[in-house]
Order: C-alpha cells, then sequence, then structure tokens
C-alpha cells in the first residue's frame, strides 16, 4: 500500500465515522435541523389561543423567547410555571417573552391561567406542536419541554423537565 | 500507545492515529448533533407502562399493566374499548393512591400493577383487539400525552380458559437476556 492510498483510505474512513456519529446523534436526539432551521419552523408556527385566535409564534421576534409546552394533566409542568411568571415580570421590559403551548383543551387552559395569574399567553397546541416538539428534540414527546430562542430566532437551549430557575436565570441573562 | 498519537511514529502506527482520530472525531460529532439537554433516560410510555391482557373466558378479558418503578398512571384517564367498536366499556378500576392536587382536587394513580377486568357484552366472536389508554407521568418529572396500546386475543371457546397472556409491546431482545 502506498502512503498516498493509505493516507486516503484513512480519509474515507474519517469521513465515515464522521458522518455516522451525525446521523446517530440526530438519530438519539431526534433533531435533524440546523439551530437556525428549527427556530425558523417554530417561528413560523401559528396556534390559537383560548379565545380561538391565531397567533403566530414569529410576533415575538427580536426578543427573548421561551416557549414552554405544558398542560394542566401535567403536575410537573404546573410547578414550574410560578417561576415563569416571575421571570416574565422580571425581565419583560429587557425583552424577555415567554409563550406557552398547551397540549390541552382550551377551557382548563383558561381556568388554570386565571387560577395562577398567568402574566404570558399560551397557544393551544395539539398532537402536530407535540410533533414539533419532537423536531426540536422532545423525542419521547413529553412534558414539560422548554425551548429558548436568542433575539435571532435561533434555538439556544432546549429542556425537557423542569427548567430550573438556576439554568433559566444564567441563560436568559446571557442572551437579554 | 496513546489514542491520540501524534505523526513522528512509523507509518503503520501514524495510519492507526489517524483511525483513532476519526474514531474521536466521529464520537464527537455524536456530542455536537444532541443538543436535546439531560434526557434522564426516560423509557417510551409502552415500556414505562407496559400493556398486557388475556381472556379469562369467552365473555371477560383481563388487562394488565405493569407500571415500571419510578413511573406512574393517572386513575381517570385508563379507558377500556374494544377496536373498531371503540365504544368505552364500563370496568370497575381498583383503587389508587389518593394524592391532593391543586388544580384537580383528589387524583388517584397507579404504581406496580393494575389488574381490570374487561367484560365483553355481547358475544364478539373468535378474537378481540381489546385497546387501552392511559396516561401517566414519570418521577422524574415529565407527563407523558395519553398512550393507546393494544392486543389481539383469541377468545376460549365457552367454558374453556384462560387464553394466554398477551404483551401489546413485546419485550425487546439484548446482549443481557
Amino acid at each position: 500500500m502506498t502512503p498516498k492510498l493509505r493516507w486516503t483510505l484513512v480519509g474515507v474512513a474519517a469521513v465515515a465515522a464522521l458522518a455516522a456519529g451525525v446521523y446517530f446523534g440526530m438519530e438519539r436526539a431526534g433533531t435533524p435541523a440546523s439551530p437556525a432551521q428549527a427556530g425558523a419552523a417554530l417561528a413560523g408556527l401559528a396556534l390559537p389561543d383560548p379565545a380561538g385566535k391565531e397567533q403566530r409564534l414569529d410576533q415575538w421576534r427580536g426578543k427573548v423567547v421561551v416557549v414552554n409546552f405544558w398542560a394542566t394533566w401535567c403536575a410537573p409542568c404546573r410547578e414550574e410555571m410560578p417561576e415563569f411568571i416571575k421571570a416574565q415580570q422580571q425581565h419583560g421590559a429587557q425583552g424577555l417573552q415567554f409563550v406557552g403551548i398547551a397540549v390541552d383543551q382550551a377551557d382548563k387552559v383558561e381556568q388554570f391561567a386565571k387560577e395562577i395569574g398567568l402574566n404570558y399567553p399560551t397557544l393551544i397546541g395539539g398532537f402536530g406542536a407535540m410533533e414539533l416538539s419532537k423536531s426540536l428534540g422532545n423525542k419521547l414527546m413529553a412534558l414539560p419541554f422548554t425551548v429558548v430562542l436568542d433575539r435571532k430566532g435561533e434555538i439556544v437551549h432546549t429542556q425537557l423537565g423542569e427548567l430550573k430557575p438556576a439554568k433559566l436565570q444564567s441563560i436568559i441573562t446571557q442572551l437579554l | 500507545m496513546g489514542l491520540l498519537a501524534t505523526s513522528t511514529g512509523s507509518a503503520p502506527k501514524r495510519t492507526l492515529s489517524a483511525a483513532a482520530l476519526a474514531l474521536v472525531l466521529g464520537s464527537l460529532a455524536v456530542g455536537v448533533a444532541s443538543r436535546a439537554d439531560a434526557d434522564p433516560k426516560l423509557l417510551p410510555p409502552q415500556e414505562a407502562f407496559r400493556f398486557s391482557a388475556r381472556a379469562l373466558d369467552d365473555r371477560t378479558l383481563e388487562a394488565r399493566f405493569a407500571v415500571t418503578d419510578g413511573y406512574y398512571l393517572y386513575r381517570d384517564k385508563m379507558r377500556f374499548a374494544l377496536d373498531p367498536d371503540m365504544t368505552d366499556i364500563a370496568v370497575t378500576l381498583p383503587p389508587g393512591k389518593v394524592k391532593e392536587d391543586q388544580f384537580f382536587g383528589k387524583v388517584e394513580t397507579y404504581r406496580g400493577e393494575v389488574v381490570v377486568r374487561v367484560p365483553l357484552a355481547q358475544a364478539p366472536g373468535k378474537s378481540v383487539v381489546l385497546v387501552a389508554d392511559s396516561q401517566g407521568c414519570a418521577d422524574a418529572g415529565v407527563c407523558y400525552p395519553a398512550t393507546r396500546q393494544k392486543v389481539t386475543l383469541a377468545l376460549p371457546e365457552a367454558g374453556k380458559g384462560p387464553g394466554p397472556l398477551v404483551d401489546a409491546y413485546p419485550r425487546k431482545k439484548n446482549w443481557f437476556n
């Protein structure tokens, strides 16, 4: 084997390993898109609010947007929401915008929003919204699932399960 | 030889080093591509809430959920029906563990094994497809949407039975069993 041939083979092996790594990595995370592409898919989403009016997610572009997939039947989802309300109150003026996507019935969502004094909009998402969360890395389509987008609309963080207050704080401090 | 030996060695050694580097690059790419944060090794709902059933006789089925440790099901979200009819079958669910929920009030949950008798109203023929809807959560702090699982059961002749237990989601064979 000539040195040239040897290095060609090594090169081929390297590319194959890299490709395999990317492929299996994507399969594991369920995210075939780049942060920009995934962010664009999310921004292009239009869902009804509890009153039935369609709302596009890109109306908040330019802000730091935290999209939280939740449901009233999901106790861990409800438990973290008071922290989101607090953060919205503290940092809303600096351009932080929480948006809920409830995989739930509108009447239950409205009732719960009133009960906890929700100070940010929440939209109603069905199975399509869950499928979207799957494409963003939530492969089991479980809740809560939270996505943080920077001011350019690129996804900078995804979180399955509770987004801990300290983590949330450190992410938004960097972005605001 | 270290995994990332430099290229000062002999030619075969260099080839090995480069191959090792390629492997490292490959595994790095795995890390880069998986952006979803801190997946706490959650089971898919069909594995967390394993559904199986058997025919006790020609008019009675027995449905079972084996709830994996660290997971729980909501009692009021459990439904049974026959495909393709899909009308809810009235069943007597065993009592669950009562939890006080801030929003819903008293909520009952199941852990471990749940066994439910499912009566069949009219003579359904030689076999039935039992459909079970369930919804539950993991103690790790996530909830699953409602999950539908099905089993096809051959019904025994009148006076005979019970039939074998049928799993909705057969256990995967892996290297350890």
